[in-house]
């Protein structure tokens, strides 16, 4: 017969404790330890389901990069802040700056190319007709 | 915080962890720093699991400690020690960014999150195919959950949280947190293939 739910959840918590505690301590102990089996003996498929996501889970961590960029921009934006501060008594929020790819490089801001691609046009332009116009004279 | 009335005793053990970081970047915000080292890869973690795009996970990661480094002088500890308060209140953070982000994309992420269904090579080839058998169809049952329930099981698992921190973090009480988790696992027991229910071999 299954325990009442809140009995059920209780003991499966308690489980998931004594596996991440026992990890802590000596990852075989807990495996190994078969006690901690006897209060889940009626949910066996909720003891298999914690067993698998508490050794499978992976932990991730961001890349180096990345978390020495956004230190930066969280020192900039603190050293921003203690200026505000003392002149004024107020924090004003700063723009980020972009964060680098995977490979380093910046991402190149669209409106930047388009803005120069345009200023290159118009200097050809000018350079076209002012060449053309001292061709006819 | 100090609770005045209490005894000497009560106050001892009652002590957030944090509390001393977060005071040291309250005074100087560049103090926050090492509140940032310690917590990056945790909120890096819950976003990478959410978004399921690692670099929209960081994205958020970045959106989430300039919030609680320009929201800090407004934290104040409401969790009861011992544990951190600043973390739940940091996961609140992000649990509200993933909400936004949600909202703004306006559509569930498909792309599956490879990287997450690394098994750790074995000797056992047959045990270890098993096992990546399992992950994936447990991982499956994962994304399928509601919001909460998956965060929950993260938080657990992952982040290796208290079942109190989760349900400061997502706004229930403990009991209710440890039946909401007791839940997925029942879900994703199915989903291995092994119900509840099912007698013990």
């Amino acid at each position: 017969m299954l325990p009442d739910t809140d009995d059920a959840a209780v003991q499966a918590d308690a489980y998931i404790d004594a596996l991440l505690t026992g990890h802590r301590r000596s990852p075989a102990a807990v495996l190994a330890d078969s006690a901690t089996e006897g209060p889940l003996g009626h949910q066996a498929g909720v003891r298999d389901a914690i067993r698998l996501l508490e050794k499978s889970l992976p932990r991730f961590h961001p890349s180096f990069l990345f978390e020495e960029w956004l230190a930066e921009q969280l020192r900039r934006h603190a050293g921003r802040a203690s200026e505000h501060e003392h002149s004024s008594g107020k924090i004003i929020p700063i723009a980020v700056m972009r964060r680098p790819t995977a490979s380093g490089s910046r991402l190149p801001d669209k409106r930047l190319l388009v803005g120069s691609a345009i200023a290159s046009g118009v200097s050809i332009a000018g350079a076209a007709m002012f060449a053309w116009r001292r061709s006819r004279n | 915080m100090l609770r005045r009335g209490k005894d000497r005793a009560s106050v001892l053990v009652n002590f957030d962890v944090d509390r001393s970081a977060v005071e040291a970047a309250r005074r100087d915000p560049r103090a926050f720093e090492a509140l940032y080292r310690k917590y990056v890869a945790q909120v890096y973690n819950l976003a990478l699991y959410e978004l399921r795009n690692p670099h929209a996970a960081e994205d958020l990661t970045a959106q989430v400690f300039l919030r609680a480094l320009d929201a800090l002088p407004s934290f104040r500890e409401q969790s009861e020690p011992p544990g951190s308060s600043f973390r739940v209140w940091l996961f609140q953070i992000c649990r509200n960014a993933l909400s936004n982000e949600r909202r703004r994309v306006r559509r569930h992420p498909e792309s599956p999150l490879e990287l997450a269904l690394d098994v750790q090579s074995t000797d056992d080839v047959a045990a270890e195919a098993l096992q990546r058998e399992q992950l994936d169809r447990a991982w499956q049952q994962i994304s399928r959950l509601p919001t909460d329930r998956r965060q929950a099981l993260v938080l657990r698992f992952v982040e290796e949280m208290s079942t109190r921190e989760i349900g400061e973090v997502l706004g229930r009480s403990e009991g209710a947190t440890r039946v909401l988790i007791h839940r997925a696992l029942q879900a994703v027991a199915r989903q291995i293939g092994r119900g509840s229910d099912a007698p013990r071999h």
